[in-house]
């Protein structure tokens, strides 16, 4: 799949950079066109260790769950901003078909770090209630729709 | 090489800078400085222009904490104190206390900008500046028998002349808080000898001053603790006195990975500059003032022990609620214990300010993901940039 004229990325390249990255160390697998990664996310010196999990799918975008600690547990029953759904956690880190993730995007050059950011947020809107990362809440979205 | 586990360092350093966020919002700020400065300078203008012979070559300087820049905003007011002594040269003990203090409170009560702000306290004058300052001023007078160059304030009957030395204080508090501590912040640290090395998480400023930091901090945490029995809490020239002289003796004997250590070292040194010793089978103890003969900052203690008790609750409680501190996981933790430690207002802050920089560093585009240690402002080694994004959502 070609996008503004550049190449969309394999799974098996996306793997090898989630590898290669220190920010995303961590362990995963690698299947014909698909992979998972498991590595600790944590949003500042003092923040917890976080659990995520990225899951690929060439042609599709990218899911990322917080495996860890349990989030509706932590908000204590509110309900969360920015995510696709609560539990398990999936988190909604760019506005789908614009131009902020395309498929030529490494996923450690781009997820991973929006992935930290969402975190430092959550945990403040822990403290405040106010999610003070900005974004958008549409009425209904198509996440399933591909990249 | 030093091993240096990096989380811990960068937790220790961001340690250090929220206490410093919490520091800024106690503290005066440079304009209130300025705008208490103009305001005592008129006060020794005043005195000095007065007809009174006894004012004519008296000197107005700030004295306490404003002087050595170790404030913190009372709790419940919005007045910060600002301690003043007004020092008449050229006089020997022949005036008594509460002749001068008269002489002064007559001069200011004839100025009409002062009338209205005048209070009366036991040892001194108050000028209240509504949500600006209260300005205590106290009178004072040459020491001759002090070799130090002291003076002599009105003790707290106003009967007598007791030695103090303001200036000398300062002058040896100033002294210890230049004192530069050797820390190996910056030395090389090994993340994994497979992978890149890095320098520890950047230090965004730091403190601006140990020693007075670590005073301020106290001095707050004490406030809280003693909230609702006031009149037992240690009082600031103790916590003062026994930080200076523990920040040097910390830094003369020993160095350090990083400030949060040192600010730990000194805390857990500060009782070891208490002198104590049984006399006729009773504790006494003894915190002298270095900089005048016969000045026992623990006088009271020897009086009353429960003040000596409440030193030591003190603390302990502490010691404990700062290696919390340290130890906390996650930014909203961090707030619930700053709130414990030093109150709502400055962990609000705190939080904000770091909060703000992340935001801004964002917008700006120097917020980077560094290994280990998540977002960064600036350039650290190994990490990624943020680029920029749009948190997306769901109703469902």
């Amino acid at each position: 799949m070609r996008v503004a004229g550049r190449k969309s990325l394999t799974a098996a390249q996306q793997f090898v950079n989630l590898r290669g990255n220190p920010i995303s160390r961590g362990a995963g697998e690698l299947h014909p066109g698909r992979l998972t990664w498991r590595y600790s996310a944590t949003p500042f010196p003092l923040g917890r260790d976080y659990d995520i999990r990225i899951e690929f799918k060439q042609g599709n975008r990218p899911r990322i769950f917080v495996d860890g600690p349990d989030l509706p547990t932590l908000a204590g029953g509110r309900r969360i901003p920015h995510l696709y759904q609560q539990r398990p956690p999936r988190l909604c880190l760019y506005l789908p078909r614009t131009y902020e993730w395309q498929s030529w995007m490494r996923l450690d050059q781009t997820i991973v770090p929006w992935t930290a950011l969402w975190l430092f947020y959550f945990e403040e809107w822990l403290a405040s209630n106010d999610w003070k990362g900005g974004g958008m809440h549409p009425e209904s979205d198509d996440d399933e729709e591909a990249a | 090489m030093n091993y240096v586990d990096p989380k811990l360092q960068a937790r220790r350093t961001q340690v250090v800078e929220v206490l410093e966020m919490v520091c800024e919002s106690l503290e005066l700020s440079n304009s209130q400085f300025e705008q208490a400065k103009q305001r005592y300078e008129g006060v020794g203008a005043c005195l000095a222009g007065s007809d009174n012979p006894v004012l004519r070559a008296i000197t107005i300087y700030l004295q306490g904490s404003t002087a050595l820049r170790t404030t913190v905003k009372p709790i419940g007011v919005n007045e910060h104190d600002v301690d003043l002594v007004a020092h008449v040269p050229d006089l020997d003990v022949e005036i008594s206390p509460a002749a001068l203090k008269k002489a002064i409170g007559d001069c200011l009560r004839a100025n009409g900008n002062y009338a209205s702000l005048l209070e009366e306290m036991p040892r001194c004058w108050r000028l209240s500046y509504a949500n600006e300052f209260h300005m205590d001023i106290t009178p004072s007078i040459p020491n001759p028998n002090c070799q130090f160059g002291g003076e002599l304030v009105p003790d707290k009957k106003l009967k007598m002349w007791k030695a103090s030395n303001p200036k000398g204080y300062k002058q040896q508090f100033e002294r210890r808080a230049k004192l530069e501590p050797r820390i190996r912040l910056r030395k090389h640290i090994v993340v994994d000898s497979a992978r890149a090395s890095v320098e520890p998480y950047p230090e965004a400023g730091g403190f601006k001053g140990i020693l007075r930091r670590t005073v301020q901090i106290a001095k707050r945490h004490r406030d809280i603790l003693f909230i609702d029995e006031p009149d037992v809490a240690p009082l600031s020239v103790i916590i003062t006195t026994l930080a200076s002289r523990a920040y040097e003796w910390c830094i003369t004997n020993h160095e350090y990975d990083n400030e949060l250590e040192l600010v730990f070292d000194v805390v857990g040194h500060m009782p070891d500059m208490i002198e104590s010793r049984h006399v006729e089978g009773r504790m006494q103890w003894f915190i002298w003032n270095e900089t005048t003969a016969g000045e026992n900052f623990a006088e009271k203690w020897n009086r009353r022990p429960e003040r000596a008790e409440a030193f030591y609750a003190w603390h302990r409680q502490f010691r404990a609620d700062l290696a919390q501190l340290e130890a906390v996981s996650g930014l909203d933790r961090l707030g619930d214990v700053l709130k414990g430690l030093f109150g709502s207002r400055p962990a609000t802050a705190a939080i904000n300010t770091l909060t703000e920089r992340v935001s801004s560093a964002r917008k700006a585009g120097n917020l980077r993901v560094a290994p280990s240690i998540g977002l960064s402002v600036g350039a650290v080694p190994a990490s990624t940039s943020v680029r920029a994004n749009t948190f997306f959502g769901s109703n469902r």
